[in-house]
């Protein structure tokens, strides 16, 4: 996939891939851009001009926490985390990103 | 997202902005100080990893306001920060911000001054709770047009109304009382206005007093002498004192008790006839000569108004209560013509939330329509000048817009910055206008009204002139603002930062814009011209009298309590006090003021001499009442026969003086023919000029003059006038005939006290207001115009000065430097003009019916009005050209280079 692809990442997605990064354990705003890379296998390159914003969303509508840590070279780090209305909001648009995949899919098909 | 999650998020990032900004801030530094980290890990040299970290993360301060953005409450910070950056760049050019505030507000503001009139007089609903539910009454033929009805009615049909109907929950009847005389406490009398109303007046309003108790049915029935004080005149003359209830006053020397007060703010139920005092209809038999005409069933003389029972639909009420009208007129029928009105005449109800039918309101409502539209077309004209200051403005920024834009910032993030700047002038604006248009109301009433002691309508700020207002400053704002926004962004940034001078296509509009302006200034000069030719004709129209050298007062006997006789009595005392004052020529006396629109007098004869005509052909006339001496004090020539004089008593055979148009329809010479037939005929004994009889609008028209000291007493139902023609100015004797009157009678007081110039010069007030607002408009629309003009032409200049220094190095003359612009200018203030040309044959029409002696066309004021706007224009268009042609070659090509 080109480079110019990756930034046309559509918002709903990103947030998707923000909440399943999150979901095995708490990150940092650089760790979840790596993370995101690491679970899609590199299609995904999050830049940090879309990734913070989204992150402070996310917070602000309540699917994550945010906690000040000394991160593993010792620097201060925000760290983020799923909160229970965000692991539950994961569930949902999952079930619902399946279901829109299948459609598209099966359009693609025929 | 739950609504507390939102509020908190709001209060955490609009209170804690400092610290959420900082977090964020440390938190993007640090993941950038992180990303370098890792390149120096890998084995890049400190600059490299640094470049290398910032390339990879991308511009900081652009991340950050997007992710404050992201933030709730966002936008509102935004407006914040855009509102203090717009007022700070306003506080550094004073002069464009006072001046686009100042047009604006005056634009806005006299708008808005002839809105609040518009909507007092024409809108508005009635103060009363529930105004929908009321319903105004009126009669008419069956079959006439519905412009045609009747407002007065008679009472023995409305009495049946009030009786029987169950649709109106309740109806009432009010008829003006005019001018009486209070006395409080044995002090001096002062003249008020009276209403008289029927006993459930108030109940159908819903109203509730503000003090003590309303009038009742059972107050009207017995004709009890109790009066209700209106709100304005109980704070007026009694100060708003509790103990005013139930005091002992007269009214016109009859006693009568206050019982309660009115709600603030309600003037009765006709638009611009406001009232002090009301009693009950029935009490009226103890203030007038005659016996009201209870049992005349088609005598009209009562306004009538009800509110709908609940439930009931007006055309149900209409059907029910016309069934009891014709029934009740037919019942109540005593003579044939009675029967005839009975079958003839049907009742209508139509929807009164805005009052009774109002002469004030069927006066000005077009009146004021077209004074909206002409205030309207300036605002209008204020906001494109204000558009093109700012299209000017933004040009200037377009280094500053471009560098932001290059530097990351939105689009939309500059236009949202533009827009709240136009939006900040405003809102600035609108609040000066709102000022503006509360005093602007009531100088124009001032002058619309000359004579009135207070305020014919009520004129209390409130949230209507409020919205309509900011509503027209947000209007105004749409114009200006949103253009040079979106104009300044257009096309990329690096485009921009190379093109100082703007784009042809910007010149284009800056072009149409002023030539637009040009167009319109013109219009209204036009206008302006056309009411000022008007006003012009006006006074060369020639009346029939001499206007010069004339005082006018009124005198009412009955308000001293003079009966019968008595009334003529009076009348004679006054002439004679005044006739003993030097300076004095001659005095007299008449019922209808010349150029006054109280009373306006018609009837009709038949039987001119030996010809009689048939009914369809008789001659409809104005009549006055007259005392001996009038035609020689006002001027008037005596063609034939003679004066009237002290010979027409009561007892003398009855006689009567016509003008010249009248006396045409006579056979051969009117002197010694019969006018009319059976008692009321009369001899016709002079022939006198025509004159304008109640206007000098009027057309003159056939007058018959009879002796006022032949009249019977109980046909004097008006306040006369007495005229005084005096050596020197008018003015000069007033003080010296008042106190000949105080002394031969202290009970008689003069009002209306005016000369016959000063009563002209009223009775012109509206075209002496329309000529004003019309002035105004247009000095104010042509001054902006040329203030764009200038500010096109300057431009212009400025924008061309290396090009003009290059033509000046080659030998170009500084003439052909100032023709060069002017030429440019011309070309805008010519097609503005023939525009402008074109919108006033148009427009002029609607102006029709407010002229007078004039074509709509009149060349004066078509040719005027394009003189004063190339005047202004040319002066615009040659100060920067005069200035193009001092430019030094030398200093114009080293600016180029």
């Amino acid at each position: 996939m080109a480079k110019g692809d990756r930034a046309a990442l559509l918002q709903g997605t990103l947030d998707l891939l923000i909440l399943k990064a999150l979901s095995a354990g708490e990150l940092h705003g650089l760790g979840v851009s790596r993370r995101v890379e690491q679970i899609t296998g590199g299609t995904f390159q999050v830049q940090p001009g879309s990734l913070f914003p989204a992150l402070h969303r996310l917070e602000e509508a309540g699917w994550l926490t945010s906690a000040w840590r000394s991160s593993e070279n010792n620097r201060r780090a925000k760290y983020y985390a799923l909160t229970r209305t965000g692991r539950h909001q994961l569930g949902h648009e999952t079930s619902e990103w399946n279901r829109i995949a299948l459609a598209i899919a099966r359009a693609l098909e025929t | 997202m739950p609504i507390f999650r939102t509020l908190r998020n709001l209060a955490r990032n609009l209170l804690l902005r400092g610290r959420v900004r900082r977090e964020i801030d440390e938190e993007l530094r640090g993941a950038l100080a992180a990303l370098e980290a890792e390149h120096r890990a890998a084995g890049l040299s400190d600059a490299d990893a640094r470049r290398a970290a910032a390339v990879a993360f991308g511009p900081i301060d652009a991340i950050k306001d997007r992710v404050g953005d992201a933030r709730t409450g966002a936008s509102l910070e935004t407006l914040a920060r855009d509102t203090r950056f717009a007022l700070r760049l306003l506080r550094r050019s004073p002069v464009f911000a006072a001046f686009a505030i100042a047009s604006l507000a005056l634009g806005i503001g006299a708008t808005a001054a002839i809105f609040f009139l518009f909507d007092a007089v024409v809108l508005r609903k009635l103060p009363v709770p529930d105004p929908d539910g009321l319903v105004v009454a009126s009669i008419g033929r069956a079959g006439a047009a519905a412009g045609t009805n009747n407002y007065s009615l008679p009472y023995p049909q409305f009495e049946a109304i009030a009786a029987r109907s169950r649709l109106l929950e309740g109806v009432f009847a009010v008829n003006p009382m005019g001018r009486v005389n209070v006395a409080a406490d044995g002090g001096q009398p002062e003249s008020a206005d009276g209403l008289f109303v029927s006993g459930d007046y108030y109940r159908t309003l819903r109203l509730a007093p503000a003090a003590g108790r309303f009038l009742t049915p059972d107050d009207d029935r017995a004709g009890r002498p109790v009066a209700v004080l209106n709100h304005a005149y109980w704070q007026r003359r009694f100060g708003g004192r509790t103990d005013a209830i139930g005091a002992a006053v007269t009214l016109d020397q009859v006693p009568f008790t206050i019982v309660g007060v009115e709600p603030e703010g309600f003037f009765g139920t006709e638009v611009g006839r406001p009232y002090d005092v009301a009693i009950p209809l029935r009490a009226s038999e103890s203030l007038s000569e005659e016996q009201p005409m209870w049992n005349r069933s088609s005598a009209t003389w009562i306004s009538v108004m009800g509110r709908l029972a609940p439930g009931a639909s007006l055309t149900a009420a209409e059907q029910e209560t016309q069934a009891i009208f014709a029934q009740a007129g037919l019942v109540a029928s005593r003579s044939a013509a009675d029967q005839q009105f009975a079958r003839e005449i049907t009742w209508r109800l139509e929807p009164g939330a805005r009052g009774n039918r109002s002469g004030l309101r069927q006066n000005y409502a077009r009146w004021l329509l077209l004074l909206l539209m002409l205030l309207g077309a300036v605002l209008l004209l204020a906001s494109l000048n204000v558009a093109t200051l700012l299209a000017a403005r933004t040009d200037a920024r377009r280094r500053e817009i471009a560098t932001r834009l290059a530097l990351g910032a939105g689009r939309g993030r500059v236009v949202r910055q533009l827009v709240t700047e136009a939006l900040v002038l405003a809102l600035a604006a609108g609040a000066i206008a709102f000022v503006i248009a509360v005093a602007g109301s009531r100088a124009l009433v001032a002058i619309a009204v000359p004579s009135a002691e207070r305020m014919p309508v009520q004129l209390v700020p409130d949230a209507r002139l409020f919205a309509f207002t900011f509503a027209a400053a947000i209007a105004a704002y749409l114009v200006f603002g949103l253009v040079p926004a979106l104009r300044a962004t257009r096309g990329g940034s690096l485009l921009v930062t190379r093109q100082v001078g703007g784009s042809p296509g910007h010149r284009r509009l800056d072009r149409t814009l002023v030539a637009s302006q040009v167009a319109l200034s013109l219009v209204l000069l036009v206008a302006a011209g056309l009411f000022l030719r008007t006003l012009e004709k006006l006074w060369a129209q020639n009346p029939g009298y001499q206007r010069t050298n004339v005082l006018m007062f009124s005198i009412e006997p009955h308000l001293a309590g003079r009966r019968g006789d008595e009334v003529p009595q009076t009348y004679r005392r006054v002439l004679d006090a005044a006739r003993g004052v030097p300076a004095v020529e001659r005095v007299t006396l008449s019922a209808v003021r010349p150029v006054s629109e109280n009373y306006y007098f018609v009837t009709s004869f038949r039987e001119l001499g030996a010809i009689t005509l048939p009914v369809e052909q008789r001659v409809r006339v104005a009549f006055n009442h007259v005392a001996p001496g009038y035609f020689a004090t006002l001027g008037v020539p005596v063609i034939a026969g003679r004066d009237f004089d002290d010979r027409d008593s009561r007892e003398a055979p009855k006689v009567a003086i016509v003008s010249e148009r009248m006396a045409r329809h006579f056979s051969g010479n009117p002197i010694g023919q019969r006018l009319g037939a059976g008692p009321g005929a009369r001899e016709v004994v002079g022939v006198v000029g025509d004159v304008r009889y109640a206007s000098v609008k009027d057309q003159p028209r056939e007058v018959v003059y009879m002796p006022i000291f032949q009249m019977a007493p109980r046909e004097i139902f008006y306040s006369p006038t007495v005229e005084i023609r005096s050596a020197g100015p008018a003015a000069a004797v007033l003080a010296s005939v008042r106190d000949a009157v105080t002394r031969a009678d202290p009970a008689i007081t003069l009002f209306d006290v005016k000369t016959l110039e000063t009563q002209t010069d009223e009775s012109f007030a509206r075209e002496r207001l329309l000529a004003l607002i019309a002035g105004y408009a247009g000095a104010f629309a042509v001054l902006l115009a040329g203030i764009g003009l200038y500010g096109l032409a300057s431009y212009s200049v400025l924008r061309r000065t290396p090009e003009i220094g290059l033509r000046m190095a080659l030998g170009a003359t500084p003439s052909a430097v100032r023709n060069l612009i002017v030429r440019e200018s011309a070309v805008t203030i010519g097609a503005g003009a023939a525009a402008g040309l074109c919108a006033a044959f148009l427009a002029v029409r609607l102006l029709r019916s407010q002229l007078f002696g004039i074509e709509p066309t009149d060349p004066v004021a078509l040719g005027g009005a394009v003189a004063v706007l190339l005047a202004i224009a040319a002066a615009a268009a040659c100060i920067p050209a005069v200035r193009a042609a001092r430019i030094d070659p030398l200093d114009a090509l080293r600016l180029d280079a």
